[in-house]
């Protein structure tokens, strides 16, 4: 069976990589002693896939991974029984049950919803300043690229919406995955470079709240039925 | 902001921020209250390096099973940590509760590497604690200390409050729960130091004197007090078998050096070996039983989630029934996946068998330790391996699957001379043609050829001879370098200076402590890392120290009082003697399993041990 599982990473391990994630989701799936579905070949390894890294410091409300399991086991008890296994820090929130014809969490999630953690002068009227920043026609950055040349691109068609959350905390839906990728620090890059009055926050004010499927302007989670194309 | 909050805030602008967080699944984090004694172990090096240590793991475990200890970790932070927590007012903390250093009772630190001595200044600093024990005050926790290197700790005698000599599993609990009763008298740090020398295997270095003559050797090592016993015996774990050995090992985020379940299958190694100090200073070899191994193997794989078990020890192939032990492992676990690795393989055949049977795949190559490039030598230095052992080894290998292997020598060892060194690229081209007719193919056949630099060590029949100048290592790297050149060889060798500061820190006595402490004070830390060895400085704290360097390199006579002379490891001075003076004739000495005790290193009889050779005597299932 494929299951999909919602999970969050919070701040107690704030500070561990995407791999060191995957390898802690691994033993967790081993303590608790699921029928592990294996790769083929003479290094056999749990099928398991995550979607898009969450960066080193960052936490994450709303991040999925994708398991494959020999046979059934009751998606509820299987995010019980995770959820004793893994370390302070991860919390599985939700497992479902998916079909064959469901794409891959890499395939499908194309947005994701970020929230910084702002810092400006008191002084400043937020909501003008972010209707200002989305008015504008394109927001341009440099992409430092690693072992690649630098290079232009407009970040602005990939900010899909912003929204004033609470005092300080800006709410962001990006465009995520293979499509067109934003990463939330060269928002704040380019927040900076367009306001000076607006700080560059590290990379720890940034959470990632949830991540979807958009198809046109309707935002799905990532096991809804209607894109299995079932129905 | 608490250290925790500081470190939440501000650990994405270090390198591996995941070697300071903690918080791995199997840490133990206990309520900390007044009736606690709290101890802070620690490893003077990165968290990936200390956490591999398997000596650590044990004695976490161990003092954590008592109620009234609370045992905590620490390892040392890189550069860039090290400039936060400074620049942020962080002490060292523990990863467990984020508690600084100083409000821990006692540190203990691992001692496994004379290169990490300075780093262990550091830490303490770190501490804020002051680095002479002398200048500690009594609200200063104890420092103390133990490991492989404890042996000769003299070069840190002005640094430790208290070192254990030898197998701390009990000992240390007995340390504890003394240190515990004598502070809940009142007694005073001095007092309290006194009475813990009493106990077996702790050594209080500030209650002994060394006087010198003024060409530098030792006239006498005395105890300054009465009640202060003359010679520290080494402490060692008697019937293995049924002695404590963790199940719930603590699993890191971190890929660390070792990431894997560790079974402790024997301990000690029976082979005499005349270079190994581990040789000599883990005797008796002591055995687990096969029923035993799979009980705690299948509680650590279940507690860890871990996909690799290690058999390990100093000679895991010696292990008495070391054929059903593999065969009776990989069968259990195949069906989860679990890949089963040996620690060590011996130069035969019958080692490769066992390799074959567990190593599905053959990518990682194989390693082999002849040691030395003839046979002459090799029976000086007491390696029972000839070079039909070794090319059976590899033609088996290569056979097997094999295209990589790893040989491991040493030079500039006793009585060495070019045609020794010769031996080693002879030996090595020849593995290498095999592996091509075998093979049928050049393409991706590997030999390394690994040749560090030999160092005498005290407790091994080697401890008198003369380590190699500075001068003549490089004539003979050169010399490698000359004779290994070819494609498909890769040689590699230790950096001269860090190998020269080793042995001399290795044989030092307690002068050193101020060379030491000049070294640190200059920015010397993290010296075993290549990058961060600066020879200058030692050189520059041995001038204000008054003291040459090369004085500490030179032969040891005989009759002369060592450094080390006041700690007893069980082997006799004798055994040692007689082994050294066998190796001038290049005689060989069998190994313990066979010779039924009458090599003479006494060591059993010293330490009220014996060999616990039950692997093969009891009736296991499988």
């Amino acid at each position: 069976m494929m299951l999909r599982a919602k999970f969050s990473k919070l701040k107690p391990l704030r500070y561990i990589s995407h791999l060191e994630l995957m390898d802690t989701i691994r033993r967790a799936l081993r303590r608790a002693q699921f029928p592990l579905a294996y790769t083929e070949g003479y290094n056999p390894h749990i099928k398991l896939s995550l979607c898009q890294p969450l960066s080193v410091g960052m936490i994450g409300l709303g991040e999925f991974f994708d398991l494959e399991l020999d046979s059934y086991i009751e998606p509820e008890f299987f995010s019980s029984s995770l959820n004793m296994q893994v370390p302070e820090g991860i919390k599985i929130i939700e497992a479902r049950e998916i079909g064959d014809n469901l794409k891959s969490l890499q395939a499908i999630i194309n947005s994701a919803v970020f929230t910084i953690n702002m810092e400006y002068n008191d002084k400043v009227d937020e909501a003008s300043l972010i209707k200002d920043f989305m008015a504008r026609d394109s927001i341009e950055i440099i992409r430092h690229r690693r072992k690649k040349k630098d290079r232009k691109i407009d970040l602005r068609p990939m900010i899909f919406d912003l929204k004033l959350k609470e005092r300080n905390i800006w709410s962001f839906t990006l465009s995520v995955g293979s499509s067109g990728n934003v990463r939330p620090t060269e928002i704040i890059q380019a927040l900076h470079k367009w306001n000076q009055s607006i700080k560059e926050v590290p990379i720890i004010n940034i959470t990632r709240e949830a991540m979807y499927v958009k198809i046109k302007d309707n935002y799905f989670e990532p096991w809804e039925k209607k894109l299995s194309g079932d129905e | 902001m608490s250290i925790a909050e500081k470190l939440d805030k501000m650990l994405y602008q270090v390198s591996n921020p995941v070697r300071y967080i903690g918080n791995e699944w199997n840490q133990i984090k206990k309520e900390w209250t007044n009736s606690h004694v709290k101890i802070l172990l620690t490893f003077p090096d990165v968290y990936e390096i200390g956490m591999s240590h398997l000596g650590l793991k044990i004695l976490y475990h161990r003092l954590n099973e008592e109620d009234k200890i609370i045992c905590e970790r620490t390892y040392a932070p890189w550069f860039d940590m090290e400039e936060l927590m400074r620049r942020e007012d962080i002490p060292l903390y523990s990863l467990e509760t984020k508690a600084p250093a100083s409000e821990f009772d006692i540190i203990g630190f691992s001692l496994q590497y004379e290169m990490s001595y300075t780093t262990i200044i550091n830490m303490i600093n770190l501490a804020g604690i002051p680095v002479y024990s002398h200048e500690r005050s009594e609200e200063d926790p104890l420092i103390i200390s133990g490991g492989s290197t404890v042996y000769n700790p003299e070069p840190l005698a002005d640094f430790f409050d208290l070192f254990f000599i030898g197998e701390a599993e009990s000992g240390l609990i007995n340390l504890v729960n003394k240190y515990r009763k004598l502070k809940d008298k009142g007694l005073k740090r001095k007092e309290i130091l006194f009475e813990l020398n009493k106990l077996p295997g702790v050594y209080v270095p500030s209650l002994y004197s060394v006087d010198y003559d003024d060409k530098g050797r030792i006239n006498s090592i005395v105890s300054k007090e009465d009640g202060v016993k003359e010679r520290i015996k080494r402490q060692v774990i008697t019937d293995l078998d049924n002695s404590f050995y963790p199940t719930d090992f603590i699993v890191p985020y971190m890929d660390i050096v070792h990431n894997r379940a560790v079974l402790e299958v024997l301990r000690g190694c029976t082979r005499g070996c005349r270079f190994c100090a581990a040789g000599m200073t883990y005797r008796p070899v002591r055995e687990r039983k096969i029923n035993t191994l799979i009980d705690m193997a299948d509680k650590i794989l279940q507690s860890t989630g871990y996909e690799e078990l290690s058999l390990s020890s100093l000679s895991t192939v010696d292990y008495s029934d070391i054929e059903r032990l593999v065969k009776i492992m990989a069968e259990r676990y195949r069906e989860d996946k679990i890949s089963i690795s040996l620690s060590s393989l011996r130069v035969d055949e019958f080692s490769v068998k066992l390799a074959k049977e567990v190593q599905k795949v053959r990518k990682t190559g194989l390693t082999f330790a002849p040691e030395a490039g003839t046979q002459r030598l090799r029976n000086v230095i007491n390696k029972g391996v000839n070079e039909k052992d070794l090319y059976q080894a590899v033609k088996s290998a290569f056979t097997a699957g094999w295209s990589r292997i790893k040989l491991y020598y040493m030079m500039g060892l006793p009585s060495e001379t070019d045609t020794d060194l010769e031996g080693i690229a002879k030996m090595s081209k020849k593995v290498l043609d095999m592996g091509r007719k075998l093979k049928k193919t050049k393409r991706g056949i590997k030999v390394s050829v690994s040749v560090s630099t030999f160092i005498p060590k005290p407790f091994t029949p080697f401890q008198w001879v003369e380590m190699n100048s500075q001068e003549e290592i490089i004539k003979k790297q050169d010399l490698l370098r000359k004779v290994l050149r070819g494609r498909g060889l890769q040689f590699s060798w230790n950096d001269p200076e860090l190998s020269l500061m080793e042995s001399i820190l290795a044989r030092g006595d307690r002068r050193l402590s101020g060379v030491i402490y000049q070294a640190w004070k200059q920015g010397s830390k993290f010296d075993g890392w290549n990058e961060c060895f600066d020879f200058e400085l030692w050189n520059k704290a041995f001038n204000d120290n008054e003291l040459d360097y090369r004085d500490y390199l030179r032969k040891r006579d005989f009759d002369e009082i060592l450094p080390w002379s006041h700690i007893y490891t069980g082997v006799t001075d004798e055994f040692l003697k007689k082994e050294y003076e066998k190796s001038l004739k290049g005689e060989l000495t069998k190994d313990c399993r066979e010779s039924h005790c009458h090599n003479g290193c006494d060591v059993c009889y010293g330490l009220g041990a014996s060999m616990e050779l039950v692997g093969g005597t009891n009736d296991a299932q499988g």
